[in-house]
């Protein structure tokens, strides 16, 4: 995938569609085949491909008993980026003002923000996003948007939806999976979103 | 090591020391199941004899091996919360690293134990004073809680992914640490009466070390193979 | 085919050992002396050690296997692992029948805590009980892994068990009790080395056996499906 791309991969549950995604995300090793991300073969180089991934799930991926403050510490060091822009990710999610509270005393909407800054904070080229609308608020809606929308110029986005219009929407590639296997994959570039939508159900019976 | 798995590393156990500090729940309940297994020993054995010196390094070690299990059991339960553990995998911090951050913090949690229940095990268990022996005690406690800390945070990592986990950890790592029980039970016998045997103590620190080093080894060579990747 | 092969290996190894096992209790009963000491009871140490070495080799099988599975993840290491794992296990618990045999045969009492080989077998059948009691709670790929991870760390535990049993023994007991070291006079050797080998021999010979069945086994499994599937 080239900077800007973005693909969407859709299908119905069970399909495998997290289980590619954590693969992408050196979380999993594929029994057969090879696996090549950021232009690193994983998994022998999988740390060097991590340092440029970012990924998001439908847990936000932070410890409860942390401030947010010093979640956020600790993944700047574990992916060697300076704590001085702690401060801005927080900011930017609008969290600064609860940066000393524990994610435990905050509401399902907030603590998916405060994986969004981890995310932010570590500025990946690849992210890898898995439903990721799913517990967002609606801030953090419109960051997302944002991250996928304007900002996309710089990173690939892989991004795994139940929401097919909005995949196809978003992305320049789509697709299906059912059962493990890829039963399309094409460009988005002209696909209407809702005439889509028919093929896919008629893809996934 | 380079610059960056050292901060790296300093981050983890900085992490793993402040959720403990903050929520303070497993060292105090360690160091309470500590006091009371002492207190069941006495009571088991120690009433049928006045002379319970020779016991005290028996007793301590038998109580801080069920302590260690209870230790290494919580020791990843933060990582189990909301998918935490999937954060630092995707991250890129080498499994080495974690593993040694992680038997690292089990060692300090053992630390903080001891502190309370090595003095305390002389004062129920000893006969005439045993101050002076609390440093050469110091070097016993570091040296088991190495070994100690590397298989647990080996086993404890296997058992986040199996079922049952409560009963696999203790059946996996008890029959593990039967040597580091018995040499440290022998060091500080070989310290607890009123003669101190060197050599005695010197051969069990020496056999402990050995430990640790071996199961660094074990653990060095089998840690990438723990997670999925 | 593997499998004629395997089966002819079967043969072989099976044939060798049921000879060497008989040559091994006519010789121990019949040929190798009486100890004067002891009587007739000394002769299960023959099989005692020889099964108890048998049991480490197994052991160390297991070991290697499980490393050749991490490396490669190729199911038949592991395979061969858990099966010497278990074969181990079943030894030790052997020598553990034999030495208590000779312990109430010699001393009046079934258990004692002064014989290091004897407390670091019951520690071995922990250690291994163990390692069932793990592959029992994983599924999957990760069952293997970490059988092969526990295989590797539960060897390497095996010395260190020995010797620090043995080490705080000594200070309690200062006087060895276990018999039959290097000072066999060479009539008994001999026969002692034979067990050894015919022990040895077995554990081949029933690894093998069990590896053919669990082969087939899966074949078997494999056919049923693809039958099913066929007529589905």
């Amino acid at each position: 995938m080239s900077e800007g791309a973005a693909l969407a991969v859709l299908g119905p549950n069970g399909a495998g569609k997290t289980t590619l995604l954590r693969m992408m995300a050196t979380l999993l090793r594929p029994d057969a085949g090879e696996l090549r991300v950021a232009g690193h073969e994983c998994p022998e180089h999988a740390d060097r491909a991590r340092a440029l991934i970012g990924y998001l799930a439908h847990d936000p991926l932070v410890y409860l008993d942390l401030t947010a403050w010093q979640n956020l510490e600790l993944f700047a060091d574990l992916y060697g980026v300076p704590r001085g822009g702690i401060g801005d990710v927080l900011e930017r999610v609008g969290l600064l003002a609860r940066a000393y509270d524990r994610p435990r005393t905050f509401s399902r909407g907030m603590m998916q923000r405060l994986g969004l800054a981890r995310l932010l904070l570590t500025d990946p080229r690849l992210l890898l996003l898995d439903e990721p609308y799913g517990g967002l608020d609606a801030r953090g809606a419109e960051l997302l948007d944002a991250l996928l929308g304007a900002e996309r110029a710089t990173r690939a986005v892989v991004l795994v939806t139940h929401d097919v219009e909005r995949g196809v929407a978003l992305a320049d590639r789509v697709m299906v999976l059912r059962a493990g296997r890829a039963v399309l994959d094409e460009a988005a570039a002209g696909l209407d979103p809702s005439a889509f939508r028919e093929r896919y159900e008629a893809l996934v019976r | 090591m380079s610059v960056r798995a050292a901060r790296q590393f300093r981050a983890l156990l900085v992490k793993d020391l402040r959720l403990e500090l903050q929520t303070r729940e497993t060292a105090v309940a360690m160091v309470l199941f500590a006091v009371a297994a002492m207190v069941i020993f006495q009571f088991a054995i120690g009433t049928r004899t006045d002379e319970t010196t020779p016991f005290a390094g028996g007793i301590l070690w038998a109580t801080l091996a069920l302590t260690a299990v209870l230790g290494v059991g919580r020791s990843y339960v933060p990582e189990r919360e909301q998918g935490v553990l999937d954060g630092l995998l995707v991250a890129p911090v080498s499994r080495m690293t974690l593993l040694v951050s992680k038997a690292v913090a089990i060692a300090s949690y053992m630390l903080a134990v001891e502190v309370v229940a090595v003095p305390l095990a002389g004062i129920f268990f000893v006969e005439g004073p045993f101050f002076a022996d609390l440093g050469l005690l110091l070097v016993v406690c570091l040296l088991a809680n190495a070994g100690i800390g590397i298989l647990g945070a080996l086993f404890g990592s296997m058992s986040l992914f199996s079922r049952a986990r409560e009963l696999v950890l203790p059946v996996l790592f008890l029959p593990s640490i039967v040597p580091v029980v018995i040499a440290a039970a022998g060091a500080t016998h070989a310290i607890a009466g009123v003669s101190n045997d060197m050599a005695e103590y010197r051969g069990f620190c020496l056999f402990l070390g050995i430990y640790a080093l071996v199961f660094g080894l074990v653990a060095y060579a089998t840690y990438p193979y723990v997670f999925d990747d | 085919m593997t499998e004629t092969s395997s089966g002819r290996r079967l043969a072989v190894i099976g044939t060798a050992t049921a000879a060497l096992t008989a040559v091994a209790v006519f010789g121990v009963f019949f040929v190798a002396p009486e100890d004067a000491d002891q009587g007739i009871i000394q002769k299960i140490f023959y099989f005692h050690v020889s099964i108890a070495i048998a049991s480490l080799v197994a052991f160390g099988v297991g070991c290697v296997a499980g490393i050749r599975y991490l490396r490669s993840r190729e199911q038949r290491h592991d395979d061969v692992s858990v099966i010497a794992v278990g074969l181990g296990l079943l030894f030790s618990v052997l020598v553990l029948l034999t030495g208590s045999i000779w312990a109430k045969a010699s001393w009046g009492t079934w258990w004692v805590w002064g014989d290091p080989r004897l407390v670091t077998f019951l520690i071995v059948i922990l250690l291994y009980a163990a390692y069932f009691v793990l592959r029992s709670s994983v599924e999957g790929e990760r069952q293997r892994r970490y059988s092969a991870i526990f295989a590797i760390a539960a060897f390497a535990s095996v010395p260190l068990s020995f010797y620090s049993v043995r080490v705080a023994q000594s200070f309690v007991h200062p006087v060895v009790f276990t018999q039959g070291g290097a000072n066999m006079p060479s009539s008994m050797v001999v026969w002692y080395v034979v067990s050894q080998v015919a022990a040895i021999g077995l554990f081949l010979t029933m690894l093998q056996l069990e590896l053919i069945q669990r082969r087939a086994e899966r074949r078997l499994r494999a056919l049923k499906l693809q039958l099913e599937r066929a007529l589905a």
